[in-house]
């Protein structure tokens, strides 16, 4: 029986809907065995870098925010591979994605992001979906969810912003010449750019001793991506898109966070009507990374409904 | 015992007056010590410095820039060098400084450890570097669009090149086609009115029948003229038949029959030296035949019509000449193309316009030239050159 299912999944060319994945048959190794759509999951994996951890019932896909990639989750994505199927990925164009897929058309707006996220939730996740954006991914998973209704069971944003320069009575908490000024830093550290990613080249005090193949692995951008990409994130305006999104949605928000204020998570929290608003004592736009302990414990909180028994 | 030991400065000393901004920081970037080097480059009192956070000093670009980038990296690779920074001077001026930063792990938490040096000229240059590099990939834009347009231009050019050279072939084999095909019916017509006209006729009756015969000939000739051209542009050009000729004889002969054909004209042969040619007779005489038809429509008819032929060493010449209106500039370019013709056209055109490119085809059959002159004093002379073989 086992065999002859495998063989009907290559046969047809189709992704597998999630639903015809009984969980209680097949383990998440045996649909990476499978190669369910094989081509299309071997390009969605060059292309976005896309690494499976975990075997639960529910998946929770990690989409990381501007100047960075997957490897800012290492702090917080392990401790829920016991009991979801974790997905993380590269947006195109950062860390260790397929630089070729780059299209300058595509991702001149968030919806080309939004586009690939759908693709890998069609591709790899199996029961129900929980996006966990940072800062910019937090809007691309809202736009995922908007061009695809009901392939997101929830949202966990993390330091979200719908709009980050002030206009009118909206306070964003940036001028537009603050965002010109990011595009000048860009553009000034686009000569270094390589060395500007790499660490002080010494003894690093107080850390194991990385290989250097290691250490500029870490949030690897292409200078041109990376501005075309800042412009793209700071100047984009998601307010439509985001009010009244009745997804369940956790917002967690630092305490102290340049990059989205406050005033900011009380304005998601207010037009997103099945939010939760936390707030994280956290200095800075990473809480995941500086603060991660409280970070998950909020997300457990929050994900209870969707945590299932170990399958093994 | 030496007592000049030169004293090693103590470390608050070395510290303080060290050569690059020295700044330590908690992990969210509460500046915790600072050394006066660094406060003299942003003019800020050291005791100040403490308290505040580092990021706080940047640019607002430069604090999304820690925020996004080199934050993150402090936490996971420890340490970040060559990053360069806007930080703000207490009198708003804007100091760019490179940044090298290594976290270091205690018992109860991290530092941030960072070292700034100024860069200004640096900056100032790198700057330059990237307009260059700005300017250069904006001209590579420019410069690939113009390529890009221009071997779009050329495709366009050279198909529509190849749709006229398809039509214009198409255009002469109907032309070869349709002048052969004429020819049968106008025989017939010949034929049949030759018939018509032995037997007694009346005044009017034989009026009609020369009337058609004379159409009959001009519609040969045509016809003539039209299979020439076709030969010449399908087919394998005009072909000869040479043969050696007294040229004076032949032409003269050609004269007189050619005065039967215009009768209006006053045709005058001049001969020039003594000898023989070899010329295919038939078509030099055809030659001669659309000059002085030409000389005859365009030409002033008051004034004799002179055919000269002239024998050289190297080569033997004939030539039409005519008084009347001189040719206009713009049609010499074009005047031995098929096609062609002068302005005054009367309605008894005999020609569609193929008498001078038939003319330049025969001479060029020959290796020969054509040339014409027209000038008010001396008249209109078509000259054709033919090498002695």
């Amino acid at each position: 029986m086992f065999a002859r299912a495998k063989c009907d999944f290559l046969r047809s060319h189709k992704p597998i809907p999630r639903d015809a994945i009984p969980s209680t048959i097949y383990t998440a190794a045996d649909i990476k065995t499978f190669g369910a759509t094989g081509a299309a999951r071997m390009d969605l994996q060059h292309r976005n870098n896309v690494k499976v951890m975990g075997d639960g019932p529910s998946t929770l896909i990690f989409s990381h925010g501007f100047g960075c990639d997957q490897s800012m989750w290492r702090y917080l994505a392990e401790g829920f591979t016991d009991r979801f199927t974790v997905v993380l990925y590269d947006l195109v164009g950062a860390g260790e994605s397929d630089l070729e897929a780059y299209d300058r058309e595509k991702y001149n707006s968030l919806a080309g992001y939004a586009r690939d996220l759908n693709e890998i939730i069609d591709h790899y996740a199996r029961g129900p979906v929980i996006v966990v954006g940072h800062s910019v991914s937090s809007m691309i998973g809202t736009l995922a969810d908007r061009q695809a209704p009901g392939s997101i069971a929830a949202h966990i944003m993390i330091g979200p912003s719908p709009c980050y320069i002030d206009t009118d009575d909206y306070v964003g908490g940036f001028k537009l010449e603050d965002i010109h000024s990011l595009l000048d830093i860009l553009d000034s550290n686009y000569l270094g750019w390589s060395s500007t990613m790499a660490p002080v080249i010494m003894g690093t005090p107080g850390q194991p001793a990385l290989s250097e193949e290691l250490m500029n692995s870490f949030c690897r951008t292409e200078p041109d991506i990376a501005k075309q990409f800042a412009r793209v994130t700071f100047m984009s305006d998601n307010r439509q898109d985001i009010v009244g999104l009745a997804t369940p949605t956790l917002i967690l928000q630092s305490t102290d966070d340049l990059i989205a204020p406050l005033a900011v998570g009380d304005y998601l929290h207010a037009v997103l009507p099945n939010s939760t608003l936390c707030l994280v004592a956290n200095v800075g736009h990473c809480p995941h990374m500086s603060s991660p302990s409280a970070c998950s414990e909020a997300m457990e909180n929050f994900l209870s409904p969707w945590i299932g028994e170990h399958v093994n | 015992m030496s007592t000049d030991q030169p004293l090693l400065p103590d470390n608050q000393m070395l510290f303080d007056e060290a050569p690059c901004g020295l700044v330590v920081t908690k992990e969210d970037g509460t500046i915790l010590r600072s050394n006066q080097t660094f406060s003299h480059s942003i003019g800020l009192d050291a005791q100040a410095l403490i308290g505040r956070r580092f990021q706080d000093l940047l640019t607002m670009g430069g604090r999304i820039f820690h925020q996004t980038h080199w934050s993150p990296l402090m936490q996971m690779q420890g340490s970040v060098a060559e990053v360069k920074l806007d930080l703000v001077h207490h009198d708003k001026h804007i100091v760019t400084m490179l940044l090298n930063g290594v976290r270091r792990e205690h018992a109860s938490g991290a530092f941030y450890e960072l070292a700034l040096f100024g860069t200004k000229d640096r900056d100032k240059y790198e700057r330059e570097l990237l307009n260059a590099r700005k300017v250069a990939e904006d001209l590579l834009r420019e410069k690939t669009a113009a390529e890009s347009a221009l071997r779009q231009a050329q495709a366009e050019l050279k198909s529509a090149y190849e749709e006229a050279q398809l039509r214009a072939s198409f255009a002469e084999q109907m032309v070869a086609i349709v002048s052969h095909d004429l020819k049968n019916p106008l025989t017939a017509i010949k034929m049949a009115s030759g018939i018509l006209a032995r037997e007694e006729r009346t005044t009017r009756e034989s009026k009609m029948l020369g009337h058609i015969s004379q159409s009959v000939n001009r519609a040969e000739r045509m016809i003539a003229d039209l299979l020439d051209l076709a030969l010449a542009r399908v087919g394998q050009g005009i072909t000869l038949s040479p043969s050696t000729v007294d040229l004076h004889a032949f032409v003269g002969a050609s004269v007189d029959e050619l005065r039967m054909t215009f009768p209006e004209a006053t045709l005058v042969h001049q001969t020039v030296g003594t000898g023989n040619a070899c010329l295919d007779a038939d078509r030099v005489q055809q030659i001669i035949g659309n000059l002085v038809a030409n000389s005859v429509a365009y030409g002033d008819l008051q004034q004799p019509i002179t055919i000269t032929s002239r024998v050289e060493q190297d080569h033997a010449v004939v030539s039409v000449k005519n008084q009347g209106p001189v040719i206009p500039d713009s049609l010499m370019d074009v005047l031995f193309e098929p096609m062609i013709r002068g302005a005054k056209t009367g309605t008894d055109s005999r020609s569609v316009g193929l008498g001078l490119f038939i003319v330049r085809e025969i001479v060029r059959a020959h290796n020969g030239v054509v040339s014409v002159n027209s000038t008010p004093e001396s008249g209109t002379t078509f000259t054709a050159t033919f090498p002695m073989v």
